[in-house]
């Protein structure tokens, strides 16, 4: 039975075996879930920060990199037994078919291997020989939009030794408690400093012991959560709010070359990841990129279709759709599942409805673009780059906030040490 | 047909549903704006949908509301223009409703705000006092909403009604006092506002222990949403403060349904004992819950896209596929409303950013 909890067994005070459980179901997946109170939370923390710590700390470098890059690789196997009981259930969940959901944990997965996690840890403080201090949790609260989204503040914190509490979305709380298990079943000091559990968000009552015992606050929301939460505790949150990205093409760039590229950064994750594009800029032929794009999104909607969508999502895109058609724009014929493409003359930046949505904005030229993008300053996480014009905008892009800046097909596979938010990810915790 | 040029003749409509027929009118609004909006035209042109082939309204090409966004939709000269609120985060396009005939909206308000919101025992003894916690149309002059409420008031509010709304926002310390006046009396009055006004104003109630009890019989026009607020209230939460704050029982809110694309407005008939969550349509409307695949009709007690057929539109567009999601709830017609009533489920997603932490509502309220 998958489990929406992951707690150490061995922890004194609260053993696994000791919590409230019972069977739930959501999105039709059955698992169990635990139930909290602030009590239970309080010690939970005060526990990470004590043994959790103590444990951490004997665990070597070349220990926690091999724990940790066999637990990588068990998640990247789609035939490993992790995979095989998690898949259809988180699929459901994040609402990706299942080609779409591999392709996914592909993408998040593939930037935390063991090499990129060497080379991050290479870039870490050298840690303090005897030091007696024990590191309060961090506390991550994940977003469910992205799935396995929960390796990439948990090994930043592992490599720093700090015990991590991770609060899944109530949305998908499944990944995360699976892969501290597994984790665990590689190194079992690592899953004496990491939980993994969840509760209904935003309960400031339940949530306040748990604030108070922990370090560093991790969270992914949107700014209305996030600024709760800031408010709960000043000074210590360290926020990842909505962002959105974007390409920029110069009118060198041929169409068909740059077109599978940009429809991977469209489609994976459904567009629902930060990095996914949602516009595109060029000064080359907006109509034949269009077609290109189309065509590439259609033949991706074979190889990963699209999840189940939301009557709200639906009604978005036909919106799109439907003002497209009434002012006379050019869009290419495309199944409303394999996504919608606009050649919009407007150059205003607008944000996608999803779904694989992408306006598609012809300029005369690029150097205008970061005035165009200026009113999203802090709203912009990145950009695919492919010709001259584009990639000499990489300095003024980077000085609106833009933290990736890549060629069209890999803005969606960062690897650890990309910048999130501008943010070192181990500078990130303190 | 009536011989009477379409805005005569769908402003007589409104005032009397039995002077016309909704089905001819429905296709001589078409007609008037398929001439007289080029890209409203070729849209129809392309879908080979022309006043020679259309032969039912439903098969008028709809306007999706967001090209209010971006297109200056009207038939004639404008002579009025309502702007959308834009209250969500991040740059935004705002909706703008150019209104050539803005006497058919005022026909509209006319027609239909009564028939939902003033019963009898609101009225008997003349005009009933009013209180708007909405700002009025000269502090916002862009505002559909402002406009009809400026109506309601100067065609049906009593000589004591109010506008409690300042510089910033209610002013509930003016709406408290009047209140406590109409408290003291016996005629029952009616309290006009959009769902955060009013919950502001029952929140700062609560926090100064004040409970009131407005004269039985008084009503509570309620329109919007929770949009802007930090955290979101349930309705029931919002009914039991306005039980507890103004001793307002459910069955006297009357809740609206209206936006700057279109001319009317639909309302609950909770006043004569309907469902509360149920909206209707006066009579020159109809109201379908579309497929949102296929754009066609859905099937019965399925979910769908809310398409709205306004003849009070006729200066814009007629038919609108609005941004709502809804299902249709049939019900016998009656002389005072169209047939369908709907329920709303929520607004399409499109229109927020989209980023890592997309599921913002997984910190606040999941």
């Amino acid at each position: 039975m998958l489990r929406d909890h992951f707690v150490s067994r061995r922890r004194g005070a609260t053993p696994a075996e000791d919590l409230a459980t019972e069977p739930r179901e959501l999105a039709g997946v059955r698992y169990t879930a635990a139930a909290w109170d602030p009590p239970a939370l309080e010690r939970l923390v005060s526990e990470l920060a004590e043994t959790g710590a103590a444990a951490l700390a004997t665990v070597d470098d070349r220990a926690l990199l091999d724990a940790w890059g066999q637990t990588v690789e068990t998640f990247l196997d789609p035939g490993s037994e992790e995979r095989r009981r998690l898949d259809p259930a988180l699929a459901s969940l994040c609402r990706l078919s299942e080609a779409g959901l591999g392709a996914a944990l592909e993408a998040v997965l593939g930037g935390v291997r063991r090499g990129p996690a060497e080379r991050l840890l290479a870039e870490a403080p050298p840690r303090a020989v005897g030091a007696a201090a024990t590191p309060s949790p961090v506390v991550v609260f994940l977003a469910s939009n992205l799935p396995a989204l929960a390796v990439q503040p948990l090994l930043p914190a592992l490599l720093r030794r700090r015990p991590v509490l991770l609060k899944s979305p109530s949305a998908e709380p499944l990944f995360a408690p699976a892969f501290a298990a597994a984790l665990a079943g590689h190194e079992p000091r690592l899953g004496e400093a990491v939980a993994a559990i969840t509760w209904r968000g935003g309960d400031a009552e339940l949530e306040a012991p748990l604030l108070a015992g922990a370090g560093k606050i991790l969270a992914y929301g949107n700014e209305t959560g996030l600024a709760d939460l800031e408010r709960r505790c000043p000074g210590r949150l360290v926020a990842y709010g909505p962002r959105t990205s974007l390409a920029a093409l110069g009118a060198e760039v041929p169409p068909r070359a740059v077109a599978p590229g940009l429809a991977r950064d469209v489609a994976l994750f459904d567009q629902r990841g930060c990095l996914s594009i949602q516009a595109v800029y060029t000064t080359g032929d907006a109509h034949e990129l269009a077609d290109a794009l189309a065509e590439e999104l259609r033949s991706l909607a074979r190889r990963w279709p699209a999840g189940p969508a939301t009557l709200g999502e639906l009604a978005a895109v036909q919106q799109v759709r439907q003002e497209a058609d009434l002012r006379g724009l050019y869009r290419p014929p495309l199944a409303l599942d394999a996504g919608t493409v606009v050649v919009e003359p407007e150059p205003t930046f607008l944000a996608s409805p999803g779904r694989r949505t992408v306006r598609i904005h012809p300029l005369p030229r690029l150097h205008n673009l970061p005035a165009i993008l200026a009113p999203w300053i802090g709203r912009l996480q990145g950009a695919a780059l492919a010709g001259t014009e584009a990639l000499a905008l990489r300095s003024a892009l980077g000085s609106l906030g833009l933290s990736r800046l890549t060629a069209p097909g890999e803005l969606q596979s960062p690897d650890i040490s990309w910048h999130n938010g501008g943010r070192h990810p181990l500078e990130a915790l303190g | 047909m009536t011989g009477l040029p379409p805005v005569a003749a769908i402003t007589r409509f409104l005032d009397d549903p039995t002077s016309g027929d909704f089905d001819e009118l429905a296709l001589v609004a078409f007609e008037f704006q398929y001439r007289r909006i080029d890209a409203y035209r070729r849209l129809c042109d392309a879908r080979g949908a022309t006043p020679a082939t259309v032969r039912r309204w439903q098969d008028v090409p709809a306007v999706p509301a967001s090209a209010f966004k971006t297109l200056p939709l009207a038939a004639a000269p404008s002579r009025r223009a309502f702007r959308s609120s834009g209250t969500t985060a991040g740059p935004r396009r705002r909706s703008v409703h150019y209104q050539p005939f803005p006497q058919l909206y005022e026909s509209a308000v006319d027609a239909s705000f009564p028939v939902f919101c003033l019963p009898a025992t609101l009225t008997a003894g003349g005009t009933p006092p009013m209180l708007s916690l909405i700002p009025t149309s000269r502090q916002v002059p862009d505002s559909s909403l402002s406009f009809m409420i400026d109506r309601v008031l100067a065609r049906w509010g009593g000589a004591d009604s109010a506008t409690a709304f300042g510089l910033s926002g209610v002013d509930t310390a003016a709406a408290t006092a009047w209140a406590k006046e109409r408290a003291a009396g016996e005629r029952p009055v009616l309290v006009l506002a959009t769902a955060l006004a009013l919950l502001q104003w029952l929140e700062r109630l609560r926090a100064d222990r004040l409970h009131l009890a407005l004269p039985a019989g008084s009503v509570v026009f309620e329109t919007g949403g929770f949009k802007g607020r930090e955290r979101e209230v349930t309705r029931a939460e919002l009914l039991a403060l306005l039980e507890e704050g103004l001793a307002v029982p459910p069955e006297r809110v009357v809740r609206e349904y209206g936006m700057t694309e279109l001319s009317s407005q639909f309302y609950t008939r909770s006043l004569t004992g309907g469902d509360p969550d149920l909206f209707f349509g006066p009579p020159w409307t109809r109201v379908r819950l579309l497929e949102p695949r296929s754009l066609e009709p859905c099937a019965p007690g399925e979910p769908g896209l809310v398409a709205v057929f306004d003849l009070a539109n006729l200066g814009s567009a007629v038919h609108v596929l609005t941004e709502d999601l809804g299902v249709a709830e049939p019900v016998p017609s009656t002389p005072t409303a169209s047939s369908a009533g709907f329920r709303l489920l929520g607004r399409a997603a499109g229109a927020e950013l989209r980023g890592c932490s997309l599921t913002a509502e997984e910190l606040a309220r999941s």
